[in-house]
């Protein structure tokens, strides 16, 4: 019995032996074999306790490999591990809050005063409310290009030949020609190399910021830059640092360090972006671009300049700050601007080289993922370039305009008129004892203010003249702002008009704030 | 459309269009065959002419009705792109089509048509992925390989001897570059070699057929020339789902109305002085269209999730989402301050695990409750054509209590026996969702978005959003074609009797109206909510035209999807699912497919996706199917897949298979088999 396992295995063992010695010559064939043999045989040294810890070693190395970048909290060590009981109980247990509160009052009046207009708006629309028709101070309609009869022109010959929608994103044949013709247009007013159109004003700047900015890159930014770039500096990751609001010693005192603490960490050179607004939404202050632009050079930094207000308002025919200051518009890397505001249409764009285009085509998440803008707001977008670049007088007329209603106002009692004398966007506060407008320190009750502006714009609508506060997210924006009430100046209004509404708005402030004392 | 044309049996009639049509395919042969086709063609052209103008005049306006082109909408076609211009057979005289051919396809058999509906005796179909044979994975692993070292050596020494080409990719002068190469390697070694795949530009109407502008490369797609040429193609890639894209019919109208009398824009923001009476009215007609008690209106879609999502949720809520739900739905999500957790695509089991684990730990670290859990999922998902499990999540929220959300972009409008979307789909009361989101851009032909929900949520979010305080409002031009589309899928209860008598102009709508009279129809919309002066013609304002649409864009999406699975090819998504995912896998079919069928006697345009859109492997062709298309448009892609995918070798689906003449015989049985 024994003796014939023994046979029968016999040839099981030599096979064994000659598959082992194959093995090794085999192993022994493969280049760098050798090396792999030696350090075995020397880490064992005849003690099998070290080969042990090595294989451990090795264990160890490809479990860590194996394990998932993202690790649940499952395994973290603040996981508390239940039964199904429990978890069923704590789920039976668990009230959540309502998904929205109701609004407070003063939430409800705020919604509520908002005005509807009824038929076109214009510089003199019909309030659905009262049906009464009243001067539009506070609609964005700086060139006076709403309503304008050759835009209409255009958008209905262009809605003959392509319908509303685009009904894809631009990636997927919603690049119709009449957005590369507008693109076109942009560039060739602002004297670029190329621009890319974005469907939503708001939308662009937040996604521009991070197609560019990535995590490890320095922003430095205008502490109070609009909302829509404080979004997008957030969702960025980019390392932020904050200069004084529209003060260009801040900012150069910024740069300084910034470079000075590269300098220290020798870290590898990344990607520098400055931000600020060209005319701020917030407050309707001016940046000096030409020395903007100088230190951008000196610092070697990109800027990224958001002109939603300033394009199609400033300058000779609405180019914008570049044209202001005569400052070659290729100097500013990524220039931001608003279809919706300055050419009365909707959507915005971002110009600059080709290579900053083309970058955003595949990276600005906005442009990717969203449905191109309808045909005919395009064609809207192009004939409204034209009309700029024909009447050069439109803009001279919304100066005078701006002057007038600035002259109105800066003699209104109570009052503090905010930003630079030229801004289309003319904001007011209310002047308190202090005259400081520092705007860190809350030296002011900012719903009760709210309150105050709401009533004169309430009362200024009664007596014909559309006003609006200019609303803000309280509590989210980086920087609680002074409430403030926003003109916005048109060239479609005359300048007795303008004058006649101005009065009204003096009369209403004078009014509201007497009634208070 | 039903018509007496409906009673006859489903087969071509008159004999001389099918000669017409075998000539216009010899016509790029031989010179004298060519003349000959093209006398042929003018001849037949007239008639169609001839008969469309005599059975349509007594019954429409002036702009509508047009059968085969107006001069702008049309190119001077070339002989051979016929069948894309003029239907295949010619309308009768008692036909009548409104539309104009290229823009929404002239269909009036009622066997093409199909009703989009859950069937509760069958379980809710588990998303289900076939798998290719491993040679196709492993060549398709290989590709990619080839593709990364390839492209690394070239980078190598492309930096090295073309300094010119890489100098945008490294610093230079101070600058750091703007991209890096190693983040751009996909753009420019994978995206770059087919780029003649993407961003096709465009003209005309993004209908049933579209133009493209005809452009080359000769620096391997550095740069594209435009010849100047145009190129009519069918278009299966447009999210046009209801055919709305139009540039004729009632829409059109109304829109034309609008722009004369509001202009383009309302220079404002919502909140600041941008509110027309057309948004109060529009957001009154979307909550009752979408069932729910209040809605709000954004001028993007994609700034709709991104603007209003913050809004929801904050600091100590969580947010979980399905992981291939949009990017708006993400951007949205980091704009706001909450957690946020991702659960397997469409797996209710991993759902479910998910929220008794969150639940259970609550926050991290502090273990506090989370105040609360908003699940976000999407009715229909745009790269997979996988449609959500909503009843399985209606039963989890019972249970677990959280908030839904639901992403309805490509579901509303385009599911549903009233094309409600997803609720609507699987009979569920719109209500018992929290938020209900979804766009203009597809199924109505116009673009923005809107956000749905009890009328605290939304006054709430109207303040909160940011998109109210910050953001353009809605153009004019877009509520209108948004109020017009909707309110004839709605369709309009006649506010007097003096309307009535308009319904009997069209022989064809009043069948229908009688027909489904009976049938209970959710919220139709009371003339009232449409601004006085839209005046949609009867079958708009009836809701027979959207009726047809709907039934249409349910037969012809299940049509594709079966078809193509019996031609063998492996298809992801739901059978009612407008959009029809084509695995292709390997990334160099992708580019080859497109232009395989671009490149055709009549030309298809498709969108491929790939990496880093979808996983690595599964590279893909994306049909999005419309109610535009003809039963013959959908068997010529067939065709075209089965001519295409035969030389690709795509056809590794399991399961029965039909030869492509028999799919296209039996297509009325087809859909109607599953």
């Amino acid at each position: 019995m024994d003796s014939s396992t023994s046979v029968a295995l016999e040839p099981v063992l030599s096979f064994l032996a000659f598959s082992l010695s194959k093995l090794e010559s085999g192993f022994y064939r493969i280049p760098g074999s050798a090396v792999v043999a030696r350090y075995v045989k020397s880490s064992h040294q005849n003690d099998p306790g070290r080969t042990i810890l090595e294989l451990i070693l090795v264990i160890f190395a490809i479990r860590t490999l194996l394990q998932s970048r993202t690790r649940t909290d499952r395994s973290g060590k603040h996981f508390i591990k239940f039964s199904e009981k429990e978890i069923d109980e704590l789920v039976d247990e668990w009230v959540p809050e309502p998904l929205a509160q109701p609004l407070t009052e003063w939430e409800q009046r705020d919604l509520s005063s908002v005005p509807v207009i009824s038929g076109p708006n214009g510089p003199k629309p019909k309030l659905l409310a009262t049906g009464k028709i009243v001067t539009n101070l506070a609609s964005f309609n700086f060139a006076g290009l709403a309503g304008n009869e050759k835009v209409k022109e255009r958008a209905l010959e262009t809605l003959q030949k392509y319908g509303l929608g685009s009904c894809g994103p631009p990636g997927f044949y919603g690049t119709i020609d009449v957005h590369l013709d507008l693109e076109h247009d942009i560039a060739e007013f602002l004297g670029t190399e190329a621009s890319i159109l974005y469907s939503q004003g708001f939308s662009t700047i937040s996604s521009v910021i991070p197609a560019f900015c990535k995590r490890g890159d320095i922003i430095v930014a205008d502490r109070s830059v609009n909302f829509a770039i404080q979004k997008g500096i957030l969702i960025s990751r980019s390392t932020v640092r904050w200069f004084d609001h529209n003060d260009l010693k801040s900012l150069e005192d910024t740069l300084i360090s910034v470079e000075k603490e590269r300098k220290k960490r020798k870290g590898p050179l990344t990607r520098r972006f400055i931000i600020t607004e060209g005319i701020f939404e917030r407050d309707g202050e001016m940046v000096d671009l030409p020395k903007l632009v100088e230190l951008k050079l000196k610092y070697k930094y990109r800027l990224i300049l958001d002109e939603s207000i300033s394009f199609g308002t400033m300058g000779r025919t609405g180019r914008g700050l570049t044209e202001l200051y005569n400052v070659p518009a290729e100097q500013i890397d990524m220039l931001v601007g608003s279809v919706a505001n300055g050419l009365c249409s909707a959507g915005g764009f971002c110009a600059g080289s080709s290579i900053v285009v083309d970058h955003q085509r595949i990276n600005g998440t906005s442009f990717v993922f969203s449905a191109s803008m309808p045909a005919l707001l395009a064609t809207s977008g192009s004939e409204a370039i034209i009309f700029l670049r024909n009447n050069p007088s439109v803009l001279l007329n919304l100066q005078d305009n701006i002057r007038a209603i600035r002259a109105v106002l800066e003699k209104t009692e109570g009052i503090t008129l905010l930003g630079h004398r030229a801004s289309p966007i003319i904001h007011f506060c209310l002047r308190t004892q202090q005259q400081s407008l520092a705007v860190t320190q809350l030296t002011y009750d900012y719903e009760a203010e709210e309150r105050i502006l709401q009533d004169i714009v309430d009362d200024s609508i009664a007596n014909g003249v559309l006003l609006t506060r200019a609303k803000h997210l309280r509590g989210q924006e980086m920087v609680e702002s002074r409430p403030t009430i926003r003109i916005a100046a048109t060239a479609a209004l005359s300048r007795k008009e303008v004058e006649k509404a101005a009065g009204v708005v003096k009369a209403s402030v004078t009014r509201i704030l007497s009634k208070r004392r | 459309m039903p018509s007496p044309m409906a009673l006859n049996p489903p087969s071509r009639s008159p004999s001389i269009f099918k000669k017409k049509k075998s000539l216009s395919q010899l016509s790029s042969m031989a010179t004298a065959a060519s003349y000959l086709s093209a006398v042929h063609q003018a001849d037949t052209r007239a008639r169609s002419h001839d008969n469309s103008s005599v059975s349509s005049t007594p019954a429409l306006s002036l702009s509508s009705s047009v059968t085969a082109s107006s001069e702008d909408t049309i190119l001077n076609e070339d002989d051979e792109n016929n069948c894309l211009a003029y239907p295949f057979t010619p309308p009768t005289s008692e036909q009548v089509f409104t539309t104009v051919h290229t823009e929404f396809g002239h269909c009036a058999n009622e066997a093409y048509r199909c009703v989009s509906k859950h069937d509760y005796s069958k379980p809710v179909q588990e998303h289900s992925i076939e798998e290719p044979p491993y040679y196709i994975l492993l060549t398709t692993y290989i590709s990619y390989l080839i593709l990364l070292c390839f492209g690394h050596m070239r980078d190598f020494f492309g930096k090295r001897f073309t300094k010119s080409y890489f100098t945008h990719l490294m610093p230079h002068d101070g600058y750091a570059p703007l991209n890096s190469d190693f983040d751009s390697f996909y753009t420019r070694r994978l995206k770059r070699r087919m780029d003649d795949c993407f961003s096709q530009p465009v003209t005309g109407v993004a209908g049933r057929t579209i133009v493209i502008l005809d452009r080359y490369s000769t620096d391997n797609n550095h740069t594209q020339i435009f010849t100047g040429g145009k190129t009519r193609a069918l278009n299966i890639s447009s999210y046009n789902y209801l055919g709305f894209a139009q540039a004729r019919g009632g829409c059109a109208d109304a829109v034309e109305e609008s722009i004369r009398r509001y202009g383009v824009s309302t220079c404002g923001t919502r909140l600041e002085s941008g509110s027309s009476e057309l948004h109060t009215s529009a957001e009154a007609l979307v909550a009752r269209f979408v069932g729910m008690e209040d809605a709000l209106i954004s001028s993007m879609g994609f700034a709709t999730n991104s603007t209003f999502i913050p809004a929801l949720v904050g600091k100590g809520s969580l947010v979980i989402s399905d992981e291939l739900n949009h990017a708006s739905i993400r951007v949205g999500v980091r704009h706001s301050d909450a957690q946020v957790r991702m659960f397997k695509h469409n797996d209710m089991l991993s759902l479910e695990s998910l929220l008794r684990e969150v639940i259970s730990q609550g926050q991290p670290k502090t273990h506090r409750p989370w105040k609360k859990i908003l699940v976000i999922v999407e009715g229909l998902y745009s790269m997979e054509g996988t449609l959500v499990n909503l009843p399985r999540i209606v039963e989890l929220k019972q249970k677990y209590k959280f908030f839904l959300f639901v992403d309805e972009a490509h579901s509303i409008g385009a599911l549903g026996p009233h094309g409600r979307g997803v609720t609507d789909y699987f009979n569920i009361p719109p209500r018992s969702i929290d938020v209900l989101m979804g766009t203009f851009t597809k199924s109505f032909g116009a673009a923005g978005g809107y956000i749905a929900g009890p009328k605290i949520l939304i006054d709430a979010l109207r303040l909160h959003g940011h998109s109210g305080l910050y953001a353009e409002a809605m153009t004019p031009p877009v509520l209108t074609q948004v109020v017009s589309s909707m309110a004839s899928i709605m369709g309009v209860v006649p506010s007097s009797q003096s309307t009535k008598s308009a319904l009997t102009l069209s022989p064809a709508s009043s069948i229908v109206t009688l027909k489904d009279g009976a049938e209970e129809l959710p919220g139709m919309a009371p003339s009232s909510m449409l601004p006085t002066w839209m005046n949609l013609h009867p079958a708009l304002a009836d809701g027979s035209e959207a009726r047809m649409r709907i039934r249409r864009l349910a037969f012809n999406s299940r049509y594709l999807h079966q078809g193509l699975k019996k031609l063998g090819f492996i298809t992801y998504g739901h059978p009612f699912s407008p959009i029809v995912p084509l695995l292709i896998f390997n990334p160099g079919k992708m580019s080859m497919f497109s232009r395989m069928m671009r490149s055709r006697s009549t030309p298809i345009v498709v969108v491929v996706v790939a990496y880093p859109a979808t996983p690595l492997v599964t590279s893909r062709v994306r049909f999005c199917v419309s109610a535009s298309h003809t039963k013959e448009d959908i068997d010529m892609v067939l065709r075209a897949c089965d001519e295409v995918g035969g030389i690709l070798d795509l056809k590794h689906g399991v399961g029965e298979r039909w030869g492509i003449d028999e799919v296209c015989k039996r297509a009325v049985e087809l859909v109607h088999s599953v």
